[in-house]
């Protein structure tokens, strides 16, 4: 999916736990999240620490999404 | 560590008034293992009742949900007993002797928690994916307790336990049982076989542990794998029950505790050790969730290779999806220290088995064994008897709305097949 809305014209951040997969698969801009059952979210913190996290996570992705890349990149967090 | 087999060779199950297995046969009293299996308190908090049932190779009989296959062993001479950890005491076991009752298993079913996945049919074409056809079995189908959707994790424990115990149980009736046969199974100690076997390659197992979470889980010595590092067992704890299966979910290619007693991967190494290689030890590793955890567990993997000095790995995933990506840095990272590795895994290529058969790849996992295509269609006939129910057959993994058709039918994916693509390589699934 990330490809083909790249193909398209518009440029996207991959946001997922396993990014070597997302490497492989070809993704240009990726932000690495917490689990794979719940990539932004973390059940473990209180609600206030994981609104606080998405936020961060959100701002990051849109940072991504404003830089300029000339090869795969990953934006960690 | 030197381990001998006793091989009791069990070629019909009956019920009856009393339990003993008598030229071999088993007799077995399902009341008998029933309060056996009472007597855990977490199994009295939340199973209902146990029914117990008998299916023969070659029977028109369908056993699903499938939870786990067992096979009944007892330890008969040296430390521990079967199933360290968690039925007997935590105590290292895999040295001394076993007796192991073969051409049989105990079979959990019944309606689980969350999926419920898992077909094992006896006859028919269904017969030919899975290796648990050609065993006489003794299922124990397991009802839960009201309340039970809002106890999953208690609840898959108990049915885990229940099985776990009632092959103990059955195992016990072989300990004074004259073997039909015996094996004896032998490693070294790192300069002791560097000693003995100085000109043959070094060589280990990689054995890769799901742990994903709940109905994904695997036990080491009692222990969640998803809470352990990477770490060295003797090849010989395996086979007295050191590993334990949580895990039915997309059943194609998920090892029941029946494929870590019996793990093709750990025999073969044996019948090549002192021959063409020395088999050194297995190294047991996770599949976490977390990308931390799989960074670190990989890690740990490719240093314990090196430190172990060895020539090469066999590495075997368990499942698919994101585990392809422990898989290929296990791989890769081992590569990387000189060790030359051979990967063991399936493929999920599309019905048509025109798409990409793994999640991740890497140049260096050039010697891979599949254990063939999950996605593949088959057609189930009906069968004349259903142990457990067919209430869930659409909506487990490999199947879809409309998979059990009206005349009886099944039409689903391998994977909906208990070991049909296992990832140890204890299917003969061929392309030629």
């Amino acid at each position: 999916m990330v490809k083909e809305i790249e193909r398209a014209g518009i440029p996207v951040v991959h946001m997922c736990t396993v990014t070597p997969i997302s490497m492989t698969v070809g993704a240009n801009r990726i932000v690495p999240t917490i689990a794979i059952p719940h990539p932004l979210g973390n059940p473990a913190l209180s609600l206030e620490e994981e609104k606080a996290i998405r936020r961060k996570l959100v701002e990051r992705a849109l940072e991504a999404l404003t830089t300029e890349v000339d090869d795969q990149t990953i934006f960690e967090v | 560590m030197k381990l001998e087999l006793g091989y009791i060779q069990i070629k019909d199950i009956q019920f009856s008034k009393e339990c003993k297995v008598d030229n071999g046969t088993l007799y077995v009293d399902p009341d008998a293992v029933k309060a056996y299996l009472y007597e855990d308190d977490d199994v009295k908090a939340w199973v209902k009742d146990f029914g117990f049932d008998i299916a023969k190779p070659g029977e028109s009989v369908r056993i699903t949900p499938v939870k786990d296959v067992i096979e009944p062993r007892v330890k008969v001479e040296g430390p521990g007993g079967v199933f360290p950890g968690v039925i007997s005491k935590v105590e290292t076991v895999g040295s001394g002797k076993t007796h192991v009752l073969r051409g049989m298993a105990v079979v959990t079913a019944g309606k689980i928690v969350g999926f419920q996945e898992g077909i094992i049919d006896m006859s028919g074409p269904g017969a030919e994916y899975t290796p648990f056809s050609k065993l006489n079995n003794l299922v124990v189908v397991a009802e839960p307790n009201e309340g039970y959707q809002d106890h999953k994790h208690e609840y898959e424990h108990a049915v885990r336990i229940a099985g776990l115990r009632a092959a103990t149980y059955i195992g016990e009736l072989g300990r004074s049982v004259t073997p039909d046969e015996t094996a004896e199974f032998e490693t070294y100690g790192i300069k002791e076989g560097l000693e003995k076997l100085p000109n043959l390659p070094r060589v280990a197992y990689v054995h890769m542990l799901q742990s994903q979470g709940l109905l994904h889980d695997t036990y080491v010595y009692g222990v969640d794998a998803k809470r352990s590092l990477t770490t060295i067992l003797c090849p010989t704890e395996t086979m007295d029950g050191a590993i334990i299966s949580g895990n039915c979910v997309s059943a194609c290619d998920k090892n029941t505790t029946y494929h870590h007693q019996n793990n093709p991967v750990v025999a073969n190494l044996f019948a090549a050790h002192g021959k063409t290689l020395n088999y050194v030890c297995n190294i047991i590793t996770n599949e976490n969730v977390y990308l931390a955890d799989k960074q670190r567990s990989s890690d740990w993997t490719a240093k314990l290779c090196r430190l172990l000095d060895l020539d090469g790995a066999l590495v075997s995933q368990e499942g698919f999806g994101n585990p392809d990506t422990d898989l290929i840095m296990n791989c890769k990272k081992i590569e990387l220290q000189g060790v030359k590795t051979v990967i063991i895994t399936d493929e999920y290529a599309g019905q048509d088995g025109k798409s990409q058969s793994l999640a991740d790849a890497d140049p260096l996992a050039d010697a891979v064994v599949t254990g063939g295509n999950a996605n593949e269609v088959i057609i189930l006939p009906k069968m004349d008897k259903v142990i457990g129910t067919l209430d869930y057959v659409d909506v487990i993994a490999g199947g879809h709305a409309g998979s059990l058709r009206p005349d009886g039918t099944i039409e689903a994916e391998l994977q909906v097949i208990t070991g049909a693509t296992n990832e140890m390589g204890f299917n003969r699934l061929s392309a030629r």
